[in-house]
C-alpha cells in the first residue's frame, strides 16, 4: 500500500511537470502514447448516447471508429481507442487542454469558437428548436415568454435563447434552466420541472424517439439559428485535421459514410430523417478530388 | 407513480458496481495520497524555518478556504493548460483530492503532535536523543493514537467526497446512477439505493472508529 | 508552450461581470439561511442527544448518523429528484414549474438538514465537554436548574462552541458550491458559465476562488472579534 500511494504521488508530480508541450501533432502525440482518446456524448441522440448496455453508441462514435481504423493503417501500430464522455460545456475545453484528440459529437461550428480550437469538415446540418410537451400551447420561440426553458451549458442554443431575452424578443423573458447535458434536461421536460427544451432539431428528434412515450412529446418552431455539425481537433494542427478531413472524404466517396448515416438517421435507424438536397450537395461539394 | 420498482437496479447493478469499485479506488487514492502529504505539510507547520513554514500554511489555508469542487475543475480544465499535457479524468480527481484532503490531514497532525505535552520532548532531548530520533520514537507514535480517530473520521469525508467527482463525469457510483436515471427515469429508487450503500459504508466506518476510540484511550 | 491569452476583464466587463454579482450574492443568501436552519435544527437535535429519555435521545442519534453518513451532493440529489416523485403529480409539477427559485430552496433544505447533523454533533460534544463542577458548584451556590442554565451552562456552552460551529459556517459557505449541479446560479456555477462564453477558464475559475477566500477571511475575522469580546479570561486554555 504505502509504494502504491509513493508511485501515486511521484507520478501525480511528474505529470504536472510539463514534459511536452504543445509543439508535437496530434498524430505525434497518438503515436507515441498508443492511445486514440475521443470524446463522444451521452446525451446527443443519436450521434453520441448510452445504450441499454450502458455503452457509447451513435453517429458520431462510428465515425470515430472509422477514424480509429485509419489511423492504425497510418500509424503501422494498433492503437488503443479510448472514449471520454464530453458535453456541450466541457468539449472545447478538453481537446484545447489535449484531455481528448477529437471530439465526436455533435457540436456546431462557429466563428466564435474559431478562436480556440479547429474543426473538420461539416458532417450534418441542423438548427435550434424546441421541444415540448403535446398541448403545451407553445409553438415557436415567442411562447416562450415567461416560461421554463431548459438548454445544455455552452450550447448555441443556451446563448440563442439568451440572446432572443436580452433583445426583447421574448417579452416576458423566458426563464432559462442550464443543464449540463440533453439528457439531464429532457428528464427535466418528463417531470415537469420545464416547459420546453431547446437544442438542435436533430438531436430533439433523438430525444423524443428515445422517450418511453414519444406521442407525449413534439418538436416544434423553426430553425432559431443555423447549426452546421463538424468534429473538434486541436488549434494548429493542419496534420491531424487534414488527416481526418480527408478520411471524411474517403468516406463520403465510397460510401461508408452513407451508410453510417443510414444505419442512424435512415429510415430504419433510431432517428430517421432524410438527407435535405442541401446536405446531399453539401457532401458533394465537400468531398475533394 | 408511488411503486418502487427494483428491476432498474437489479438491471443496471454491474455498471453501478463498477462505478462503486471507481468510488473505492478514488477514496483509497485520496486517504493514503492525502496522508502522504498530509504528513509532511503537517510537519512544515510545525517548522521554525520561515521558509517552510509559510508556504505550508499558506498551502493549507488556501485549501482550506474553497470548495472541492473548484480544486477538481483546477485540476482538470487548468492545469493541463499550464502543465502542456492533459491529465484524463481520474487521475486529475485523484490528484485534486490528494492536494485537498492533504490540507485537513495537515492539520490533523500538526493539532495531534502539538497534542503531546511538552515535557515529552524535554525529556527525550535530555536523554541525548536528537529532534528527528525524539519525533521518530516519542512524539509522533503518541500523537498517532490521539490522532487516529479524527484521521479515521477524515477518512469517511473523503469516502464521500468521491461523489463529487460527478463533476467531471467521472463514472464513480453517484455518476453512475445518474446516467442510469437519465435513461430509465426511476430517480426515486436509484438515488435512494446510491443513499442507503453510502450509508453503509460510512456508518459501519464510523463505527469502528468509536469502537477504536472508546478502546484505545486518550494518551496523555 | 503557455499560448494562452489572458483576459482578466471577464471577470468585470458586462455581462459577465453582472453574472458573477449575482452568482456572490446567491452564494451569500443561501449560506446564510441555511445555516439559520441548521442551527436551529442542529440545536434541537443536539440538546436531544443527551436528554435522559432514551427514545428521544435514540432519534436524535439516528438522525444525526443517517444525515453525516450520507455524501451532501447524494442527499440534495435526493431531495431534488427522487423525494417529489412521492408528491402527487399536481403538486411535483406546482414544486418545479410555479415556486420561483424551486431549485434554490430545495438547495436550502439539503444544505440545512446536512449541517444540521453536523452541528447536534458538536452542540452535544460541546455540553458534554463543560466539567460537571461547574454544575455542581452553580446547584451548591443555591441557583435552581434553570438559573445554573442561564447563568452558567449555556454561556460556557456559546464560548466553547463558537470554534467549531465557525468551521461549520465556513463549510456550509463551500458546500453551497454543489447547487451548481442543480442549476442554482451561485459563484461557482457562474463562473462556470463566463468560462463556456468566453474560454477564459482560468480566469473565471481563479474568480470563483478569490470570492471564496474572500467570505472565508470575513468570517474568521468577524468570528475572530466576536471570540474576544465573548472570552472569559482564564476559561479555556488557549493554545496560542
Amino acid at each position: 500500500m504505502r509504494k502504491d500511494y509513493l508511485k501515486i504521488l511521484v507520478i501525480a508530480f511528474i505529470l504536472l511537470f510539463p514534459l511536452s508541450s504543445f509543439a508535437q501533432g496530434t498524430l505525434e502525440k497518438i503515436s507515441k502514447s498508443g492511445e486514440f482518446v475521443v470524446g463522444v456524448r451521452d446525451g446527443a441522440i443519436p450521434f453520441g448516447f448510452i445504450s441499454k448496455e450502458n455503452e457509447h453508441v451513435g453517429f458520431s462514435v462510428d465515425m470515430a471508429k472509422e477514424f480509429h481504423k485509419a489511423l492504425e493503417k497510418k500509424l503501422g501500430k494498433p492503437i488503443k481507442l479510448v472514449f471520454k464522455t464530453t458535453n456541450p460545456k466541457t468539449r472545447i475545453p478538453l481537446v484545447a487542454n489535449g484531455t481528448i484528440d477529437i471530439e465526436c459529437g455533435s457540436t456546431t461550428h462557429t466563428v466564435d469558437r474559431e478562436e480556440t480550437v479547429d474543426f473538420t469538415l461539416t458532417v450534418f446540418l441542423t438548427g435550434t428548436q424546441i421541444l415540448v410537451k403535446k398541448g403545451s400551447g407553445i409553438k415557436s420561440y415567442k411562447d416562450l415568454a415567461g416560461k421554463k426553458v431548459g438548454a445544455a451549458q455552452g450550447s448555441t442554443n443556451e446563448k440563442a435563447i439568451r440572446d432572443l431575452n436580452d433583445k426583447g424578443e421574448i417579452k416576458p423573458a423566458a426563464n432559462i434552466v442550464v443543464y449540463q447535458e440533453h439528457s439531464q434536461g429532457f428528464l427535466a421536460l418528463q417531470r415537469n420541472i420545464l416547459d420546453a427544451y431547446v437544442t438542435d432539431g436533430i438531436l430533439l428528434a433523438g430525444l423524443k424517439a428515445k422517450a418511453p412515450n414519444p406521442e407525449e412529446y413534439e418538436v416544434v418552431g423553426g430553425f432559431i439559428t443555423y447549426d452546421p455539425y463538424a468534429y473538434i481537433v486541436r488549434e494548429n494542427d493542419s496534420k491531424f485535421r487534414d488527416f481526418i478531413n480527408i478520411e471524411i472524404i474517403k468516406m463520403i466517396k465510397d460510401g461508408r459514410f452513407y451508410q453510417i448515416y443510414d444505419k442512424w438517421l435512415g429510415p430504419k435507424g433510431v432517428v430517421p430523417y432524410p438527407m435535405s438536397e442541401e446536405f446531399k450537395i453539401l457532401l458533394k461539394l465537400q468531398a475533394w478530388p | 407513480m408511488a411503486i418502487f420498482d427494483y428491476k432498474v437496479i437489479v438491471d443496471n447493478l454491474p455498471f453501478l458496481m463498477r462505478g462503486l469499485i471507481t468510488t473505492f479506488q478514488l477514496a483509497l487514492i485520496g486517504i493514503s495520497g492525502g496522508l502522504a502529504l498530509g504528513i509532511l505539510v503537517g510537519m512544515a507547520r510545525l517548522s521554525s524555518r520561515p521558509y517552510i513554514y509559510y508556504p505550508a500554511t499558506l498551502f493549507v489555508n488556501f485549501l482550506r478556504s474553497i470548495p472541492l469542487i473548484l480544486v477538481i475543475f483546477w485540476f482538470y480544465f487548468l492545469v493541463p493548460i499550464i502543465a502542456g499535457r492533459p491529465l484524463g479524468d481520474f487521475l486529475s480527481a485523484s490528484v485534486a483530492f490528494i492536494v485537498f484532503e492533504a490540507s485537513y490531514f495537515a492539520e490533523i497532525i500538526r493539532a495531534g503532535i502539538q497534542s503531546i505535552p511538552k515535557g515529552q520532548m524535554q525529556a527525550a532531548l535530555s536523554t541525548g536523543l536528537d529532534y528527528k530520533q525524539t519525533m521518530r520514537h516519542i512524539i509522533i507514535p503518541q500523537a498517532l493514537r490521539n490522532m487516529i480517530p479524527s484521521l479515521l473520521t477524515q477518512s469517511v469525508i473523503i469516502f464521500q467526497d468521491t461523489s463529487l467527482a460527478y463533476v467531471i463525469g467521472l463514472k464513480e457510483f453517484l455518476r453512475s446512477a445518474s446516467v442510469v436515471d437519465a435513461r430509465e427515469v426511476r430517480s426515486l429508487e436509484l438515488y435512494t439505493f446510491v443513499g442507503i450503500v453510502y450509508f453503509i459504508f460510512c456508518f459501519t466506518m464510523s463505527y469502528f472508529t468509536k469502537k477504536w476510540e472508546a478502546k484505545k484511550g486518550m494518551a496523555r | 508552450m503557455l499560448a494562452y491569452e489572458f483576459r482578466w476583464s471577464v471577470l468585470w466587463e458586462q455581462p459577465y461581470g453582472l453574472w458573477m454579482l449575482q452568482g456572490i450574492w446567491t452564494t451569500i443568501k443561501l449560506g446564510l439561511i441555511s445555516w439559520v436552519f441548521a442551527l436551529l435544527l442542529g440545536i434541537i437535535v443536539g440538546t436531544c442527544r443527551i436528554t435522559p429519555w432514551k427514545p428521544l435521545r435514540f432519534l436524535a442519534t439516528a438522525y444525526t448518523e443517517f444525515f453525516r453518513d450520507i455524501p451532501l451532493l447524494v442527499q440534495l440529489f435526493f431531495w431534488y429528484f427522487a423525494a417529489p416523485r412521492v408528491l402527487p403529480s399536481a403538486m411535483e409539477s406546482y414544486l418545479y414549474r410555479q415556486l420561483p427559485q424551486a431549485e434554490f430552496w430545495i438547495t436550502v433544505i439539503a444544505l440545512s438538514i446536512y449541517t444540521s447533523s453536523r452541528v447536534a454533533e458538536q452542540i452535544r460534544s460541546g455540553l458534554q465537554s463543560i466539567p460537571q463542577d461547574q454544575f455542581h458548584a452553580a446547584l451548591s451556590t443555591g441557583l435552581t436548574y434553570l438559573q445554573m442554565y442561564r447563568y452558567v451552562t449555556i454561556p460556557l456552552a456559546i464560548r466553547i462552541m463558537i470554534p467549531p460551529l465557525t468551521t461549520e459556517f465556513l463549510t456550509i459557505f463551500k458546500n453551497t458550491s454543489l447547487a451548481m449541479t442543480v442549476g442554482v446560479l451561485e459563484t461557482t456555477f457562474m463562473s462556470q458559465q463566463i468560462e463556456a462564453y468566453t474560454f477564459r477558464g482560468l480566469e473565471a475559475t481563479t474568480g470563483a476562488c478569490l470570492v471564496y477566500l474572500a467570505i472565508t477571511m470575513l468570517v474568521v475575522s468577524g468570528m475572530g472579534l466576536v471570540e474576544k469580546k465573548l472570552a472569559i479570561p482564564g476559561l479555556i486554555a488557549r493554545g496560542r
